[in-house]
């Protein structure tokens, strides 16, 4: 199958540069190992087009975010920059960007992740590293009255300290899927504010094909097709700031083959538990972004291009257009076009009266409501 | 009081864990939000209106048959004025519809409805064993889902009916959602996710079949829930598993649909919230409220694929086909220029997109497809030969009759046409094309 090491491939010559003999299958294509790896940076570089050296303004350097997680595609993507980087500087003296790092520790990580961000550090001294906890969200954020008020209906005090209201955020969340949705919605955030922060003009995301794929299917899982165009597409964000994913054309396999092939070995700063997914499907604590993970990692052996075509397509979905007054959501911060807050009020909610939808004030698009639980408004009486 | 209180009438025992939301209902409460909540899907997308004849597509299944139930159920509760009929189509397959046309004859005289059974046989003079006796085992699932599709239309205006109602739910509906997605497939993704389609009044001819009106008043109801209602209110329905697995895309998506319910029980209904809001970005899309507003939209000739059985004969047959030639096509775009142009690309009219030499960047035109190719919106015309609504010039089921036809010369051809014409016309206009792209390309 692609993107594996096949005993049978061993003796065929690489189909590019047919010299050396190949070291992987790439997508029906026998490979040696330096071809996949200007396989997979020709995939990533691409996509910077416009960041080129020609493009920099000599007296102004433009700085770039790059989100580290501890996994596969953000690892491959950091080496892949460090390398283009260097490319640059020997060929023109100078670089098209400077490159800033940053690391977002999750609650529920319990590794090394300072040990890991250190070797990153080792590896690739020339950009600038930083590593926040979650709970810095309620410092970035300069008008945190929303955050707070999603927590005051707990009972927390203004004054607690940061970690402390995350953790009463998190958990008075009543599943998995919500907590694992309302962790990533705040990591994003806290990297858009850490961004613009230290004067980036752009955040750079790891994901690979897959894990777009798998985003598309479960943000509309969740809720959130609304703001898809935002989560996928390359380009302007509502946040006042540029996203793009240059891993885009790389499947989540050929990352895992290209850490394992890159040199030096990206295996130090990549933790190992975030290789293979296997989690029971039956069991109460898998989430939607499991269940989609779980799905497109099988779609993605046997059918590569269909996972591309996702999100090929996908990306042409046009985002709404947004003027400034339209509100936002308090949690996720994603325009809400027309004020479409809350579950009720569609065709979808069958309760005549609107009962609660706005509780505490609070302004939630559709998904995030669905994650916050409805606290004692809930008139079910469900606990 | 006793010990498990129905949380909406707190004095009944809740016997009932409500799929939907997981509250515990007693057994009369579940049976009245269930009905409230039809009402409001009616009122609020205003579907009917007073002195409307409205056709109801029977099948003997649980979905039409709850649909017939609480349509006349809440036809008399609110006085809605509308007249309700049953119409069923016999695909013509011995001892298949036997059982099930049975269930609807009885439920037409329990819920006191007049019932039209329409055969295949009556609207395009086949039924389905002559066309697997024709075509085969292999690929006679084509043929009937096609067919399918414009029966119940060609039905209703035999009846003087202008509007059909089907029992499509909340599951089916999310199910397409995901599917089109999967097989990224905009256009069609932004059609089916609205609660009413129907065909553009292009004919003059107030009895033609393509002015109907169609509607699923159960887009919003689970699946589980229409069983539940079913069961609660002892209704007569004849309950079959289909006896083929579905296309893998739609075998795919209904797997997620089942997990994702488990996961999370709202997920269903986040699905269509979110179908109807991704219709609004789709590129060309000009219906502003996606089927939030009840904007009617066109119907297209193949909506949400009715039965899940066609075409699904090889598992994964569909997405290994589509892999593939979506595979040929990334390789042709990889390679720059060489495509191999071969007589299949000719045969494959209505695939006109032979790959393009892309670019210097190959940029825009990287792998062109059938699939992905039409993200601008699908231009609805109507057929050349029977009317009814295609964005191709002679709809799928002319093109399958025609077929079909040919094969049976004494059979008098329901439509004249020139059949040796047309074909050398369109190869024509794909060999011209491909003169063209030999010139561009080099």
């Amino acid at each position: 199958m692609p993107g594996k090491n096949l005993p049978e491939i061993a003796n065929e010559p690489c189909r590019r540069c047919k010299e050396n003999s190949a070291a992987l299958v790439v997508r029906t294509e026998p490979l040696c190992r330096d071809c996949f790896v200007k396989y997979v940076h020709t995939k990533a570089i691409k996509r910077l087009e416009s960041f080129r050296v020609r493009n920099a303004a000599p007296d102004h350097h433009r700085k770039i975010l790059l989100a580290l997680s501890s996994g596969v595609s953000s690892a491959a993507l950091l080496h892949i920059l460090d390398h283009h980087l260097k490319t640059q500087k020997t060929k023109t003296g100078r670089t098209g960007f400077a490159l800033s790092v940053v690391f977002v520790g999750a609650p529920d990580v319990n590794f090394q992740a300072e040990e890991l961000l250190a070797k990153a550090r080792d590896h690739y001294p020339d950009h600038e590293y930083a590593s926040l906890p979650l709970y810095d969200i309620f410092c970035l954020v300069s008008d945190d009255a929303s955050l707070l008020a999603l927590i005051r209906p707990l009972g927390a005090a203004p004054d607690l300290p940061p970690a402390e209201k995350l953790a009463q955020l998190i958990n008075s969340l009543t599943s998995a899927t919500a907590r694992a949705d309302v962790i990533s919605t705040i990591r994003t955030r806290l990297i858009v504010e850490h961004a613009k922060s230290i004067g980036c003009e752009g955040i750079l995301w790891g994901d690979s094909t897959t894990k777009l794929a798998e985003k598309t299917l479960a943000e509309t899982a969740k809720g959130r097709g609304f703001s898809l165009p935002w989560q996928v597409a390359d380009g302007e964000s509502p946040f006042g700031i540029t996203f793009h994913y240059p891993l885009r054309d790389v499947l989540k396999k050929e990352l895992v083959s290209y850490v394992k092939l890159a040199e030096p070995s990206l295996a130090s700063i990549v933790h190992a538990s975030s290789v293979p997914t296997q989690a029971s499907m039956s069991s109460k604590n898998t989430t939607i972004d499991d269940l989609m993970k779980q799905y497109f990692e099988s779609v993605e052996e046997n059918f590569p291009s269909i996972v591309s075509n996702v999100v090929r397509t996908t990306s042409k979905l046009e985002a709404a257009s947004v003027s400034a007054s339209d509100p936002y959501c308090d949690l996720c911060n994603m325009p809400v076009p027309a004020g479409r807050f809350g579950i009720h009020g569609w065709g979808g909610d069958q309760k005549d009266g609107v009962d609660g939808c706005n509780k505490e004030g609070l302004d939630l698009c559709y998904g995030c409501t669905r994650s916050i639980p409805q606290l004692a408004i809930d008139t079910n009486g469900n606990p | 009081m006793p010990p498990n209180p129905c949380a909406s009438c707190k004095t009944n025992r809740a016997l009932i864990l409500r799929p939907k939301d997981h509250s515990k209902l007693c057994k009369g409460c579940f049976i009245d939000v269930f009905e409230a909540e039809i009402h409001h899907t009616i009122t609020a997308n205003k579907l009917f209106y007073r002195g409307e004849k409205i056709a109801i597509g029977a099948s003997g299944g649980k979905d039409s048959t709850v649909l017939a139930s609480v349509l006349k159920t809440l036809n008399e509760r609110y006085d809605y004025g509308v007249e309700l009929i049953l119409l069923s189509i016999d695909e013509g397959i011995k001892g298949y519809r036997d059982d099930s046309l049975e269930t609807v004859k009885r439920n037409a005289q329990q819920y006191n409805m007049p019932l039209t059974i329409l055969g295949y046989d009556e609207l395009y003079g086949w039924t389905m064993d002559q066309v697997v006796e024709q075509v085969g085992k292999k690929g006679n699932c084509t043929y009937c889902g096609v067919f399918r599709r414009q029966a119940l239309d060609r039905g209703a205006a035999r009846l003087g009916v202008k509007h059909v109602v089907t029992g499509h739910n909340a599951d089916d509906v999310a199910e397409t959602v995901l599917m089109n997605l999967l097989r990224a497939d905009l256009p069609r993704l932004s059609r089916t996710t609205s609660i009413v389609t129907s065909t553009p009044s292009a004919s003059l001819d107030p009895n033609s079949h393509t002015n109907i009106k169609r509607s699923k008043p159960l887009k919003y109801a689970y699946e589980k829930e229409i069983v539940l209602y079913a069961h609660h209110k002892n209704l007569d329905y004849f309950s079959t598993e289909c006896i083929y697995s579905p296309e893998a895309f739609r075998g795919s998506a209904r797997a997620l649909i089942k997990n994702l319910e488990r996961i999370r029980p709202s997920a269903i209904l986040d699905v269509v919230r979110s179908g109807e809001d991704m219709a609004k970005l789709v590129p060309g899309s000009d219906e502003g409220c996606g089927g939030a507003c009840g904007n009617a939209v066109p119907a297209g000739e193949e909506e949400e694929g009715g039965c899940g059985s066609a075409n699904g004969r090889t598992a994964g047959g569909d997405m290994a086909n589509m892999e593939q030639h979506l595979a040929q096509n990334e390789a042709a775009a990889e390679n720059g220029l060489e495509v191999e142009i071969t007589s299949r690309h000719i045969n494959d009219t209505h695939d006109s997109s032979v790959p393009l030499p892309a670019g210097k960047k190959g940029k825009k035109n990287k792998g062109p497809s059938s699939t992905q190719r039409k993200t601008t919106k699908q231009v609805m015309g109507q057929c050349k030969r029977c009317g009814y609504l295609s964005s191709q010039d002679i709809c799928k089921a002319c093109v399958l009759l025609e077929g079909l036809n040919k094969n049976r010369p004494k059979n008098k051809i329901e439509v004249g046409y020139e059949d040796g014409q047309e074909t050398e016309k369109e190869l024509n206009s794909v060999t011209n094309g491909l003169n063209k792209l030999h010139v561009e390309g080099g």
